[in-house]
C-alpha cells in the first residue's frame, strides 16, 4: 500500500513521540543544516545498496568540516560493475567498512532534527528510509532542502526563457565553487554545502548563458 | 577535510603525519562575500585562515583600502599572527568572494607546542623564514648541489682485458688508452687491476712480467648504481679507502668513476675558467674563456649555489677578464698613469648575467697620450665582442665624457652632486659605486676620498640623493591586480629602493665598500642599521635577484636570439606559492625600509 509521504510522516511522528528517537521529530528552529550525500550501487531506489555516507554540518555561513560524518559501509553483495563505473568504488575499497546498522545510528545522531540538504536529496532520503524503516519503524522525518531548487529559484529571475541547466557541474561552475573530491560522499556533501552557503549568503550569480 | 587542503605547502608541510591529521580533522570552511570583513581589527580571530578560493586583503583598521599591506590568494594563509596574539591589529577583507579553510586557534597552539619548526615559521622574522625554507624547500642552495647523480659526472669507459693477458701487455694497453686501471675478465667475473697492483706484483712480490693479470686482480668490486648520488660514491670511496667505483646500470657495467672526477665535479668548473683567463696570451684566447662564463653561470644557478656567492664569483671573473684585456691592449708604459673603473651593478659586484658595460677611465692630470681615445674605442668594441653589451646610456670608455683626468673627474662628481636634475643624480649614483679593476688604483682612490670628504655633512645633498629610492611605489598593490597584470617590475619595486637606499646611507657614513651586502654589513657594524633589519634587507635583495635571474634564464632560453627584452620583469604566474609568499614578505621589508629612509632624510610626502 502506498501511503503519501506526508501522511506517513504524521503517523510516524505520532507513534514515536515518546520513543527513544523523539528528538528527531521535534520541529527545528536553529540556523544549522546538514548536507548529506550517499554513494549507492544503483540509481533505482529499490535496487540500491548504500556504499558510503557523507554528511557535514552547515552553521550560518560556515561549513563545519571539522564536524562531519564520513561512513564507509561493508561491501554489499550486489556491488556490481555498473556502479563501480559511477562511483569508482570497488569492493576492496570498502573492506574495512562498518555495518549498516552502526552507520544508520551514527547518521541519525548526527542529523538530529536539522533539515537535510542535498543534490537530488529525495533520492538519498528514500534510500536511507528503505533501510531505516525495517530497523526503526520510521523514515527520516527531517525537512529536506533540494539544492537544485534553491539554485533554480534564484537563477530563474536572471534567466530569460529556456530551461535552467541543473547539472551538478554546471551549478558548481555557475556559482564558481571548486568541486571537492567528486564522487566521494563526503566530497559531494561539502561541495553541495558550499554551493548552498554561496546561494544563501552571496549575491545571485550572473548568468553567463 | 579531504584533499582540498594542501599539506605540501609550508608551513603545514613541516608537520608530521599525526599533526597533519590533527589539522585535517579540525578544519572548517568559511564563505565570505565580496567586501566582507573576515577578521576585524581589535577582535579575537577564530584562527588561521587558508584560502581555498578567492582573494583577501590586509589593511590598516578603519581606512578603506587606504593602506593595503598585503594581498592573499590561493593557498595563502593569513591571520596566524593575529590568532597567536589574541587580537587582530589589521582588518582582513574579502576582495572577492572567498572560501577559506579555518584552523581554530586552539589547534594552532597545540601545533606550536608540539612542533618547534612550525612554531618558528609562524613566529620568526623574514630571514629566519627563508632559512627554514632553504633547509626544507626543494631545490635550494647546497642541497641540490649534493644531489647530483653519478650519471652527471664523468663516467670513464673501462679498459677490459681477457684472462691470460700478461702484466706487460696490460701495462702497455693502459699506457695506450691513458687509463690507470684495467678490468680483467675471468670467466663471467671482472677483477680490477690498478697501477699500484701492477707495481706491487712486479716490484714487491717479484712476479714475472708474463704473469696473468687476472691472478693479481681484486674481484671484490665496489659498485654503485648509475642513478645513485655522486655524493654517495664519494662517501663509499672514503669509507673503503679506494679511488675507483665501478658504475652499474642494473646488471650491466657502464664504466668507472674516479675520485678525481668526483672531486673536480664538486669543486665546480669556475677554477678552470679562471685559469684560462689568466693564461690567455691573446685577445682571442681571452674571448673564448669569456664565453665559457655563461655556461658557468647556468651551471651554478641550476645547481643552486647561493646567489650571493654566484655574484661574488662572477664579479671576480668579469673583473679579471677586463683587467686581462686592459693588460693586453694598453701599452705598458701608460698603465701606471691610467685607471679603469667599473661602475653601477658591476662596480657593486651584483650583476649575474653579463650586464651592460658601465666603465670609465681616470688618468693622471697632465698626461699626454695621443691615442688614448682610439685605444678606448677599441677597448669598448672588444668587450662587446666578448659578449658584454654596450651601455644604452653610453656610459663607457668609448665616450670621451667618461674618460677624465683626476681633476676633471672630481669636478664632475661635485657638479653632479650640486645639481638635482635627474641625469646628474643618475650619473652620480652610478659613479659612486665605482670600483677600480685595472691600472693605477691610487688615481681612483684620490678622487673618491676627495669626494667623500666633500660631501660630509651636506644634508641637503643626501636628502635629494635619497629621494630616488622612495620614488617608485612598492608593488604590493600589484597583487591586487594579479589577474589582469600578472607581472611586476622587480627592479623598480624591490631592487632599486634597497640598493639606492643602502648606497645613500653608505655614502653618508663614508663606507668604502661598493657591494650592497658589504655596505649593509658595514652599516650594521657602524650602528646605522639594526642587525635584524640589515639581515632582512639583505635576504630580501637576494630573493629579488634570485627570482629575477630564474625568470631571465627561462626567457633567454625561450627566445630565439638569446636576448631577454624585459630583464626586470617578474611574471607572477610563474611563481609557486612559496615564492609568492616570500616575495610578498620581502616587499613588505622594502616598504618598511623606505619608511625608514623617508624619516631619516625628511622625504615626507
Amino acid at each position: 500500500m502506498i501511503i503519501p509521504r506526508t501522511i506517513r510522516r504524521l503517523q510516524e511522528r505520532r507513534s514515536h513521540r515518546n520513543g527513544p528517537w523523539a528528538d528527531l521529530f521535534e520541529s527545528y528552529d536553529g540556523d544549522e543544516v546538514i548536507s548529506l550525500d550517499c554513494e549507492t550501487t544503483s540509481l533505482e531506489v529499490s535496487e540500491a545498496e548504500i556504499l558510503s555516507i557523507g554528511a557535514v554540518r552547515i552553521k550560518g555561513r560556515k561549513v563545519m568540516t571539522s564536524d562531519r560524518l564520513d561512513l564507509r559501509l561493508k561491501p554489499p553483495a550486489s556491488l556490481s560493475g555498473d556502479s563501480i563505473k559511477v562511483h569508482k568504488i570497488r569492493a576492496s575499497d570498502l573492506s574495512d567498512g562498518i555495518e549498516l546498522e552502526d552507520a544508520l545510528e551514527q547518521l541519525l545522531k548526527f542529523i538530529g532534527n536539522r533539515p537535510i540538504l542535498g543534490y537530488y536529496v529525495n533520492y538519498d532520503i528514500r534510500v536511507i528510509d528503505k533501510f531505516l524503516r525495517p530497523h526503526y519503524g520510521f523514515g527520516l522525518p527531517n525537512k529536506a532542502i533540494e539544492l537544485s531548487h534553491v539554485y533554480h529559484d534564484i537563477i530563474k529571475w536572471k534567466h530569460i526563457g529556456g530551461d535552467v541547466d541543473l547539472r551538478f557541474d554546471t551549478i558548481a561552475s555557475q556559482l564558481d565553487i571548486p568541486i571537492i573530491q567528486r564522487h566521494t560522499a563526503l566530497g559531494d556533501a561539502i561541495t553541495v554545502a558550499l554551493m548552498y552557503v554561496r546561494l544563501k549568503h552571496g549575491q545571485a550569480p550572473v548568468d553567463t548563458h | 577535510m579531504p584533499d582540498s587542503f594542501k599539506m605540501d605547502n609550508i608551513p603545514f608541510s613541516l608537520l608530521d603525519e599525526n599533526e597533519q591529521a590533527l589539522v585535517r580533522s579540525n578544519l572548517d570552511l568559511g564563505y565570505y562575500q565580496k567586501g566582507e570583513k573576515i577578521i576585524t581589527a581589535g577582535e579575537v580571530p577564530e584562527g588561521v585562515f587558508v584560502i581555498l578560493k578567492g582573494r583577501v586583503l590586509e589593511s590598516e583598521a578603519g581606512d578603506e583600502q587606504q593602506h593595503v599591506y598585503v594581498h592573499y590568494e590561493d593557498e595563502d594563509y593569513f591571520g596566524g599572527w593575529s590568532a597567536l596574539r589574541g587580537t587582530a591589529i589589521h582588518d582582513f577583507i574579502a576582495e572577492e568572494e572567498t572560501i577559506c579553510h579555518i584552523l581554530p586557534t586552539r589547534v594552532l597552539h597545540e601545533l606550536i607546542q608540539s612542533n618547534a619548526l612550525f612554531a618558528d615559521y609562524f613566529q620568526q622574522t623574514f630571514s629566519a623564514k627563508t632559512e627554514i625554507v632553504a633547509q626544507h624547500g626543494k631545490g635550494q642552495d647546497m642541497t641540490e648541489f649534493m644531489l647530483a647523480k653519478i650519471s652527471s659526472a664523468t663516467v670513464r669507459e673501462p679498459l677490459v682485458v681477457e684472462q691470460g693477458t700478461t702484466i706487460q701487455d696490460a701495462t702497455r694497453l693502459m699506457r695506450e688508452h691513458k687509463a690507470d686501471c684495467v678490468l680483467a675478465r675471468k670467466g663471467g667475473r671482472f677483477g680490477m687491476v690498478t697501477g699500484t697492483d701492477l707495481l706491487d706484483a712486479v716490484v714487491l712480490k717479484g712476479q714475472g712480467l708474463d704473469t696473468d693479470v687476472s691472478e693479481i686482480a681484486s674481484y671484490r668490486l665496489i659498485t654503485a648504481d648509475l642513478e645513485d648520488y655522486l655524493f654517495n660514491a664519494l662517501v663509499m670511496m672514503t669509507q673503503q679507502q679506494i679511488e675507483r667505483v665501478v658504475v652499474m646500470n642494473g646488471q650491466s657495467m657502464v664504466g668507472i668513476v674516479e675520485l678525481t672526477d668526483v672531486l673536480s665535479y664538486f669543486s665546480s668548473h669556475s677554477h678552470v675558467i679562471g685559469l684560462r683567463i689568466e693564461r690567455a696570451s691573446s685577445i682571442d684566447d681571452l674571448r673564448e674563456a669569456a664565453q665559457g662564463l655563461n655556461d658557468l653561470i647556468k651551471a651554478l644557478v641550476s645547481t643552486g649555489v647561493k646567489i650571493r656567492f654566484t655574484m661574488d664569483l662572477l664579479a671576480a671573473m668579469n673583473g679579471r677578464i677586463m683587467a686581462k684585456l686592459f693588460d693586453l691592449m694598453i701599452p705598458s708604459d701608460m698603465q701606471p698613469h691610467v685607471c679603469l673603473i667599473v661602475m653601477g651593478s658591476e662596480g657593486r659586484g651584483e650583476q649575474i648575467m653579463k650586464t651592460d658595460q658601465d666603465n670609465a677611465l681616470i688618468f693622471r692630470d697632465g698626461l699626454s697620450w695621443a691615442q688614448m681615445q682610439d685605444t678606448m674605442n677599441r677597448f669598448s668594441e672588444m668587450l662587446i665582442s666578448f659578449g658584454f653589451p654596450p651601455c644604452p646610456g653610453n656610459i663607457m670608455v668609448s665616450n670621451p665624457e667618461w674618460v677624465n683626468s683626476v681633476g676633471d673627474w672630481t669636478q664632475k662628481l661635485s657638479d653632479w652632486a650640486e645639481t638635482c636634475e635627474g641625469t646628474s643624480q643618475m650619473n652620480l649614483a652610478i659613479a659612486v659605486d665605482a670600483k677600480p679593476v685595472a691600472g693605477n688604483q691610487a688615481l681612483f682612490k684620490v678622487a673618491r676620498n676627495w669626494f667623500l670628504r666633500h660631501l660630509r655633512n651636506n644634508d641637503v645633498f643626501f636628502s635629494h640623493f635619497a629621494r630616488a629610492s622612495v620614488e617608485f611605489d612598492t608593488p604590493l598593490t600589484f597583487f591586487g591586480n594579479i589577474k589582469d597584470k600578472g607581472q611586476l617590475d622587480i627592479k623598480k619595486g624591490g631592487i632599486f629602493p634597497i640598493v639606492h637606499g643602502v648606497r645613500t646611507l653608505a655614502l653618508e657614513h663614508r663606507i668604502l665598500a661598493t657591494n650592497t651586502y658589504k655596505r649593509i654589513e658595514a652599516l650594521i657594524e657602524d650602528g646605522q642599521l639594526r642587525e635584524k633589519d640589515g639581515k632582512d634587507i639583505a635576504e630580501a635583495l637576494s630573493l629579488f635577484i634570485q627570482l629575477r635571474l630564474r625568470q631571465q634564464m627561462r626567457r633567454v632560453e625561450e627566445s630565439d636570439d638569446g636576448f631577454d627584452p624585459t630583464p626586470n620583469l617578474i611574471e607572477l604566474h610563474q611563481l609557486n606559492k612559496m615564492d609568492r609568499d616570500l616575495l610578498r614578505d620581502a616587499l613588505q621589508i622594502v616598504k618598511a625600509f623606505k619608511k625608514h629612509l623617508a624619516l631619516r632624510y625628511h622625504l615626507g610626502g
